[in-house]
Parts: C-alpha cells; sequence; structure tokens
C-alpha cells in the first residue's frame, strides 16, 4: 500500500498551506462568493436600471436588456411629484420606528422576565410567546380588524403602530431571550448584593451589555416593520396615511397596465433605508446573532 | 345564464344598423323619456359618505368619477370621500369589512364578491327596478351576478372588456381576413401565425383576469362546465378533455412563456412585438396609440379586437370581469348611499364618466349602448356589445364562497396549463381538477 506523500510547501505557512492554494481559494472563496452575490444583487441591478429606462426601452428587444441606453429620470420625478410617494414613505418610517421602539421596549421586559425572574411557568409563556410567532397575519387581521373598527383606529397610523406590535413582540422576545441566557448571571448577582434593584440591573447592567442582541432585534422588527402589507391594506384606505408597500401598487398599477420604472424607483427608494440601516449596525447584528458576551 | 345566440347576435347586428342610421340625439332623447320610471328616497340628514373603489384603470375614468361625486356634493349637501385600491386589493378589503361589520359604506367589488355575503348588503331593488326601467334593462349577466333570490344585493357597475386583440397585417399574411368565428378556424389561425414567426399568446399562469377570462371561454365553448345545475362537480367530462385535448394543439402555437404570463405579461409582449395577437381589454390599443414612439404608433393602427370563436355549443361563452357596488347594512346612511348610487347611475353623470373611461368599462345598462365612445374609433366597438354574451363563473350552478373559491384557487387555469404543457394527459388533469374543486363545492 502506497502511502500518502505530503505535498511540498513553498513557504512558513507549512503543511496547511494547501489549504490557501489560489485555485482551491478560488473554488472554496471567491466563486461561490461571486455568485451569491450575483443571485443576490441581480435584483437590485435590475431594479435599478428599470427605474433609469426610458418606457420605450422597457419593451424593446434591441440593444442590451441589461444595459440603459438612454437612461431618464422620468419614473423618479413621476413617483416623487406625481403621487403621494413622499408621505407614503413618511408613514412608512414613522410606523416601522414607533412599532419598532415599542416592540423593543415590551420584549425586553418580557424577555428579561422568562429568563431571570424565574417565575412558575416562565418555560412555558416563553414557548407560548413563540409560538405567537407561528401564528400567520392572513388569520389575525380579519379579529385584529375588528379591534381595530371597535377601537375607531381604522384608516389611522396608530391602527399600525399598535398591530405590528402583534408579530415583532414575539419575534423580538424569543431573540432576546437567547441573548440573555449567554450573559453571566454572576453579573447580576454582584450587582444584588451591591443592593440594586431589578429595574437598576436591568437598565444599567443587562441593556448597556445587549446592546448587539437589541440592535439585531430592532433591524428585524425594522425590517419586518418597512415591508408589511396585509395590515396596512385592510386598516389603512386613505391614501395619506398609506405605506410604500401599499402605496405604489394602488397609484402604480392601472388593471393591467404596470409602471415598471416608477414601481421599480419606488422599490429601490423604499429599500434604500433598510440597506443603510444595515450597513451601519452590521457587526453588531452579526454579533447579536452569533453569541453574546463571553465568561 | 345567458343564451346568446347567433341569432341574437343578427338581432343585435339588425339594431346597431338601425341606431347607426338614426340620429343620436333623438335616441337619446326618445331612451330618456320613454320610461317614466319612479325612485326616491330621503336621505338622512348630516349624512356622510365613504366609498372604495378600484384604482383607476385610465385618468379620465377617476377625474370624471371624483368630478360626478363632487356635483352629487353640490347638489344635495351629502359629503362623500372616494377612496382607492387597487382593482385585486378590493375583494380582501370588502370581506373584511363584511366580517367586522364596518367600513366604507358603498365598496365597488368584483365579480361574486356580493355572492359570499349576501345577508350584509342592503336590498337593492327599487334602485335597481327604477335604472333598469328607465335605462333599456339590465344585460342578462348583470342580472345574474347583481341578484340572489330576486332581489338585487349589488348594483352592476359595467365589464371590463376582454377580447382577442391582434395585429391585423399579421392575421392576413396568416391567410386570414380576421380572426375566425369557429374553433377549428382559430386553430388554423394560430398555427398559421406561428409559421409566419408572428404567434399567438394568451396566459395560462395566474392571471386573475386575462387567463381566466379566456379559459373559462375554451371550457365552456366546449361544452364543458364546473359544476352542474344541482352543484356538482362535473369538471371531469368528455366535453372537458375534448377542450383540454384542444388546448393541447393550440399551446404549440403560442409564444414562449406563455405557462408563467400574469396579467400584464400579454400586455409588454404583445407590445414588444414578441406576440402577435392574445387577450385583453382595450389598454393594450390605448398604450400603442398613446406612445410617444412611432413604431407603436404605427402598431396602434394595425391592432384589431374580436370576440372569441363560438364553439360546438353553438353559442357565445365569453366570460370577463364584472364590477358592482355593494351597500353594506353596516352604513349608518342607507338612504344618502342610494341616493349617491342613483346619482351616479344616471345618464347625466354614466353618460360622461363612461366616455372618459374610453372603451375600457362597458355599460351594464342597455341604453348606454349608444354612448359615443363606442362608434368614435371603430377599434372600440368591439367592446360596445362585450355584456351581450356573457357568462358567469359560477355556471352552471349559483354563484357564491364556492365558485369564488374554485376561481381563486385558479383550478382551471391550472387543469388547461398542465394540459396543454404535456405535464398530465387530458384525462388526468379533468381528474384532478376535479378533486380540487369538490373541495370547495362539498360545503
Amino acid at each position: 500500500m502506497a502511502l500518502h506523500k505530503p505535498e511540498p510547501s513553498n513557504d512558513a505557512g507549512g503543511d496547511m498551506n494547501y489549504l490557501v492554494s489560489m485555485p482551491r481559494k478560488v473554488a472554496t472563496i471567491y466563486l461561490p462568493t461571486t455568485v451569491f452575490l450575483i443571485v443576490l444583487l441581480f435584483p437590485f441591478y435590475w431594479m435599478t436600471i428599470t427605474a433609469f429606462k426610458p418606457n420605450e426601452e422597457l419593451l424593446s428587444q434591441d440593444g442590451n436588456p441589461f444595459w440603459v441606453q438612454s437612461p431618464t429620470l422620468a419614473h423618479i420625478k413621476k413617483l416623487l411629484f406625481d403621487t403621494s410617494y413622499p408621505e407614503w414613505l413618511w408613514n412608512t418610517v414613522l410606523v416601522s420606528v414607533s412599532a419598532t421602539f415599542l416592540s423593543l421596549v415590551c420584549s425586553v421586559l418580557a424577555a428579561y422576565a422568562i429568563e431571570r425572574l424565574r417565575f412558575r411557568s416562565s418555560r412555558f409563556i416563553g414557548m407560548g410567546i413563540f409560538l405567537a410567532y407561528l401564528v400567520p397575519p392572513s388569520i389575525l387581521f380579519i379579529p385584529l380588524a375588528t379591534m381595530i373598527y371597535k377601537l375607531e383606529l381604522f384608516d389611522t397610523r396608530l391602527a399600525l403602530i399598535l398591530t405590528y406590535p402583534t408579530f415583532l413582540i414575539p419575534f423580538c422576545t424569543w431573540l432576546l431571550m437567547g441573548y440573555f441566557k449567554s450573559i453571566p448571571f454572576e453579573l447580576e448577582e454582584c450587582a444584588l448584593i451591591d443592593g440594586a434593584s431589578r429595574l437598576q440591573i436591568l437598565t444599567k447592567i443587562i441593556l448597556p451589555l445587549a446592546v448587539p442582541g437589541m440592535i439585531s432585534a430592532g433591524i428585524f422588527a425594522f425590517t419586518l416593520s418597512w415591508n408589511e402589507f396585509i395590515y396596512a391594506l385592510t386598516f389603512i384606505s386613505s391614501s395619506e396615511m398609506k405605506t410604500v408597500p401599499v402605496g405604489v401598487i394602488t397609484e402604480l398599477i392601472e388593471g393591467d397596465v404596470y409602471h415598471w420604472g416608477a414601481l421599480m424607483a419606488g422599490a429601490l427608494l423604499g429599500s434604500l433605508p433598510v440597506a443603510i440601516l444595515y450597513s451601519f449596525f452590521v457587526e453588531y447584528y452579526v454579533s447579536g446573532m452569533t453569541g453574546a458576551v463571553k465568561e | 345564464m345567458s343564451n346568446y345566440t347567433r341569432r341574437d347576435l343578427l338581432k343585435t347586428l339588425g339594431a346597431a344598423t338601425v341606431a347607426a342610421a338614426t340620429p343620436a340625439s333623438a335616441l337619446w332623447t326618445n331612451m330618456a323619456h320613454a320610461a317614466d320610471a319612479k325612485y326616491q328616497v330621503t336621505p338622512e340628514k348630516g349624512a356622510k359618505l365613504r366609498v372604495l373603489r378600484w384604482k383607476r384603470f385610465v385618468q379620465g375614468d377617476e377625474d370624471l368619477w371624483n368630478a360626478n361625486t363632487k356635483k352629487f356634493t353640490e347638489k344635495t349637501g351629502i359629503e362623500v370621500r372616494v377612496d382607492n385600491e387597487g382593482w385585486e386589493d378590493v375583494r380582501p378589503k370588502a370581506a373584511v369589512a363584511a366580517n367586522v361589520g364596518s367600513g366604507p359604506d358603498i365598496i365597488v367589488g368584483w365579480f361574486d364578491d356580493p355572492h359570499q355575503y349576501p345577508d350584509k348588503l342592503h336590498d337593492l331593488t327599487p334602485l335597481a327596478n327604477y335604472l333598469g326601467a328607465k335605462y333599456g334593462g339590465w344585460y342578462d349577466i348583470c342580472k345574474r351576478y347583481g341578484t340572489r333570490d330576486n332581489k338585487w344585493i349589488a348594483l352592476p357597475l359595467g365589464i371590463v372588456g376582454n377580447l382577442l386583440v391582434y395585429r391585423e397585417s399579421h392575421v392576413k399574411a396568416a391567410g386570414f381576413d380576421g380572426v375566425p368565428k369557429d374553433l377549428d378556424g382559430f386553430l388554423k389561425l394560430c398555427k398559421g401565425m406561428k409559421a409566419k414567426g408572428t404567434p399567438a399568446g394568451l396566459a395560462l399562469g395566474h392571471a386573475v383576469g386575462d387567463g381566466n377570462d379566456w379559459v373559462h371561454w375554451l371550457l365552456w365553448a366546449h361544452g364543458g362546465k364546473m359544476v352542474d345545475e344541482k352543484g356538482n362537480v362535473v369538471i371531469n367530462s368528455p366535453e372537458t378533455v375534448a377542450a383540454l385535448d384542444y388546448i393541447r394543439e393550440l399551446y404549440p402555437t403560442f409564444v414562449p412563456g406563455t405557462l408563467s404570463w400574469q396579467d400584464p405579461h400579454n400586455n409588454a409582449a404583445f407590445l414588444a412585438g414578441q406576440c402577435s395577437m392574445t387577450n385583453n381589454g382595450i389598454s393594450i390599443y390605448y398604450a400603442a396609440k398613446n406612445s410617444t414612439d412611432p413604431k407603436l404608433k404605427e402598431m396602434a393602427a394595425d391592432i384589431g379586437h374580436a370576440h372569441f370563436p363560438i364553439g360546438p355549443v353553438g353559442k357565445t361563452t365569453e366570460f370577463m370581469q364584472i364590477t358592482q357596488a355593494m351597500l353594506f347594512k353596516y352604513s349608518k346612511f342607507p338612504n344618502a348611499a342610494k341616493e349617491y348610487l342613483r346619482f351616479m347611475w344616471e345618464q347625466e353623470q354614466f353618460n360622461p364618466w363612461l366616455e372618459a373611461s374610453i372603451g375600457y368599462v362597458s355599460q351594464p345598462l342597455k341604453a348606454y349602448e349608444k354612448n359615443p365612445v363606442w362608434t368614435v374609433d371603430p377599434k372600440h366597438t368591439p367592446f360596445r356589445d362585450v355584456a351581450q354574451g356573457l357568462m358567469d363563473n359560477g355556471h352552471a350552478y349559483k354563484l357564491g364562497a364556492a365558485s369564488a373559491g374554485v376561481m381563486a384557487d385558479y383550478i382551471l387555469i391550472d387543469m388547461m396549463a398542465e394540459a396543454a404543457s404535456g405535464q398530465q394527459t387530458s384525462k388526468a388533469a379533468a381528474e384532478r381538477a376535479q378533486k380540487r374543486a369538490e373541495r370547495y363545492y362539498k360545503i
């Protein structure tokens, strides 16, 4: 039986050097990353070029479809000046920020209580909150609609600000429970010995340590609120109260005529705030998802 | 159920010829004063109304609707707020409003919406009878969709026409002088167009309007139906298999990609010159006519509209979208709402609105056939008569949750697509559709 002979190494890297040879790097890192990036970014690219293509070019079979021959700002102009897009954007920001803030406050309190107060049946409550997340909005919106009408909140931003937490709180609580669990209990015990109250422990010890987890939960909550469609469609009727996902569809689809340029411009402008938010907090976001404080 | 036969078609053509030879103003005067129908309700004091309707298909439609509403407010002092929603999104909103018992007073919805919650709607019989008597009567299809147990539960607003849209020169090049009136001829035309490199293309994806419209026509043209008169699912029948065998021959003549087409795709493909015949409303023609691109303007002059061919059943079996206004019982001001509906359907308001809708919507009342929009451009004229031969999606049973469910689940389109693509044999596709439909009609 022939013995496998190790390949000679060229530098001080030793036996592990084969892992970083260029062909292997290309095959294991660059190629998959490139494919992944293309798949991920192509829709954004398509959205961007469609937003700047004149209508004639959108329908034309001539020329390169992946490039804009004669760029135009007509679709952006139509979106910003011929529709209520700025108002929709403002509504979306207001609703998303408020719902996210409200959900985070509730989730922090809920997650901390379930993880640390050790009251009877806290595990079941934690499980119950998680299960609530599994109820789809397409089932929830009818009973919620009844409540919204009874509370006379129909067609107000408050209808969305108060209903979005129904799916945000369970998710954020579940995420923060995992995060709080990874914070060493000894830190709290020290604070307790020093005479800190539960609220002081939460605000002065736990929350500063849990910032990455809260940012993760916040970004998730913000994105879910930003893209939400079914509640926004059901609970809002007035054009001036609509959010971006519902507004663009109402205004820019006329029967079977889709104003693709303006629709794509709307989607592009609508996705920018979320993309910017992600880019600022991506490191916190990753650490929030992968773990918390190391002991 | 409507039975629009060739004989009826001849009668209509005869009537249209007489109408064309008579001055329009004289006809209007005769029509308006022919019926001395009376209808009066006293709107509640301090009434305020909220109306939800589908978003415009054309700007003129929305402008005229709002102008008429403003006129109503000026005349009666009743404040009316009109909200718009995408046409497919009105249906879930109407369902929520019906279920929670609160929402807009009037909702202008689609298809069999009123038959899903008839007990939540006001009886509009006196108003519908008044309008029918005054304006030449409602088309049969409007009665079918608007009434339940002999009561009007909704007021039909119109039909969004859906006809064959084709390039006249390409049809001629394939050896035909217009779209043939029979199924064999239609198949030959499609084969001829394919051979010339100018194929047809009809949606087989989940296209609510275009897809449903033509597959229903094809099934009914062969004598197939989803349910019989007693509500038994009978889609798995020799007639259905014949329709499926037909589509298996027709589909290879289509431009590639129709299996995934939704409502906007055929518009884009036609305007891009990828296909030379499809089924659609008047929107393709208008997009070409109003374009600044000289190529599209040239295309507009070459566009023709035709009714679907007649199958072995020997009568028109077309299916199109109908839209109707529903007045909900939770409304605090039902009389004001009825008065608003009456006002909007009267000729002084309805005619300008119909004209501003430039052929997208066809009238529900026969007298409005004389609206000049149908003759100002000969390419509009086929859309004038769309209501005459229509059938409803509940055929041959009553409309309701089951008929709505079957259509919302795209059972018919899926069956046609499965057979057309060869994914299933005709028999297997019909069997699968039978099983799927039975789930809805069991309830």
